[in-house]
């Protein structure tokens, strides 16, 4: 009788009761450093698109024009969180969970460069490429419709009966001499790579 | 409101039966959705339990991209589970295609074209808890008063 007694009473108290009932752990939180969809930080954004340009998602991030300049956007059900944008922005305009902490920490970046090649074996040493390049065409107004030039300073040149290129690092990837070129024989990609330390920094 | 109605919301609040497909992902949200089943989640205390029989689900997890040969499929298993019931899409694949949605793949998204879809869940994966918070935030709208609801 006593046993009895001492169940009901047991099983009557409000802290069992409610440890029955309702849901025992805590409740369901995403942890802070949670590296969540990247968010825009104060900072203004160039529209210098590296930021799309490193997605891996297609149609995950999209820089917008807004009234005052320029944002980027992120769509969840496209973006994978990967972060690659938040590090890639120079201007330090998305943020998401730790990732601008550590690559503060760790001075990490990712520093990305345009590369020209030319294949001998289809150009035609017309020169379109060398003329058409307008950042050529403003370092030497006078380049030669052969694509020939005195100035040391242009991107590429016809020397020698061949396209050299001197200057790769001026490319700005607008790939002009992509679509002038009759023969398909250069080519512009844009190469990432991640630095750490001083290069970093610069 | 009769009082049976709310007999049956409260044990329906606590009773929610979840099956779960997969059409087509890369597996990366299959892993997430038994990951809820961890102790760590322990969905049974929300009432929470899964089933591997759709004729047994109130809830349906959609995941994956769909493909073609999943179309068909799809819409038998949806048309399997009794009223009331509910779709959830797991992820940007039933969404969007997420990294499938290029040209050329063999992939036919969104998920939204085969069957009716309540609740997305974004996220590549999404975690564990946002699947969760999902299934009880959808489950009581769908469920509540069902029977009062009907014309
Ligand atoms: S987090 Fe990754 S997938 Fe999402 S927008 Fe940024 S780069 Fe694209
Ligand atoms: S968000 Fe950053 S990377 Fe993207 S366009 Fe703006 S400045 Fe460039
Ligand atoms: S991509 Fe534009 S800037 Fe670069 S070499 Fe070609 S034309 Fe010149
Ligand atoms: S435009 Fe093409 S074919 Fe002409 S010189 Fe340049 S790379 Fe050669």
């Amino acid at each position: 009788m006593r046993s009895i007694v001492y169940y009901v009473r047991e099983f009557l108290r409000p802290e069992w009761l409610k440890k029955f009932f309702f849901a025992k752990t805590a409740p369901l939180v995403t942890p802070s450093y949670f590296k969540d969809y990247p968010s825009r930080t104060e900072k203004e954004c160039t529209a210098c698109l590296s930021c799309m340009m490193i997605c891996p998602a297609p149609g995950a991030i999209a820089v917008l024009r807004k009234k005052d300049g320029w944002e980027p956007e992120v769509y969840p059900g496209h973006c994978i969180r990967c972060g690659l944008c938040v590090e890639a922005c120079p201007e330090g305009v998305l943020a998401s969970g730790r990732i601008l902490d550590v690559t503060r920490r760790d001075k990490t970046a990712f520093s990305s460069w345009y590369r020209l090649q030319v294949d001998d074996t289809l150009c035609m040493r017309c020169g379109n490429c060398c003329v058409s390049c307008p950042v050529n065409r403003q370092v030497d107004p006078q380049l030669a419709g052969t694509g020939t030039s005195a100035s040391d300073e242009v991107i590429m040149r016809i020397e020698g009966g061949r396209v050299t290129i001197l200057h790769e690092e001026k490319c700005t990837g607008c790939k002009t001499c992509e679509n002038n070129c009759p023969n398909r024989a250069i080519r512009v990609a844009r190469m990432v790579e991640g630095v750490q330390g001083e290069e970093a920094e610069a | 409101m009769s009082i049976l109605q709310d007999i049956k919301n409260a044990v329906r609040s606590r009773s929610i039966h979840v099956s779960y497909v997969d059409v087509g992902s890369c597996n990366g949200c299959d892993i997430e959705v038994l990951a809820c089943l961890a102790p760590r989640y322990d969905i049974e205390q929300y009432g929470i339990y899964v089933h591997n029989n759709p004729r047994e689900a109130d809830v349906l997890l959609v995941i994956g991209s769909v493909t073609p040969q999943w179309v068909d499929k799809l819409r038998d298993i949806w048309e399997k589970i009794p009223e009331p019931k509910v779709a959830v899409a797991i992820g940007n694949c039933p969404i969007s295609g997420c990294v499938y949605a290029r040209r050329g793949t063999l992939t036919t998204p969104p998920v939204e074209n085969y069957i009716p879809i309540a609740a997305q869940v974004p996220g590549c994966p999404p975690r564990p808890t946002e699947i969760l918070n999902a299934i009880l935030s959808v489950a009581p709208l769908i469920y509540k008063d069902y029977e009062e609801k009907q014309p």
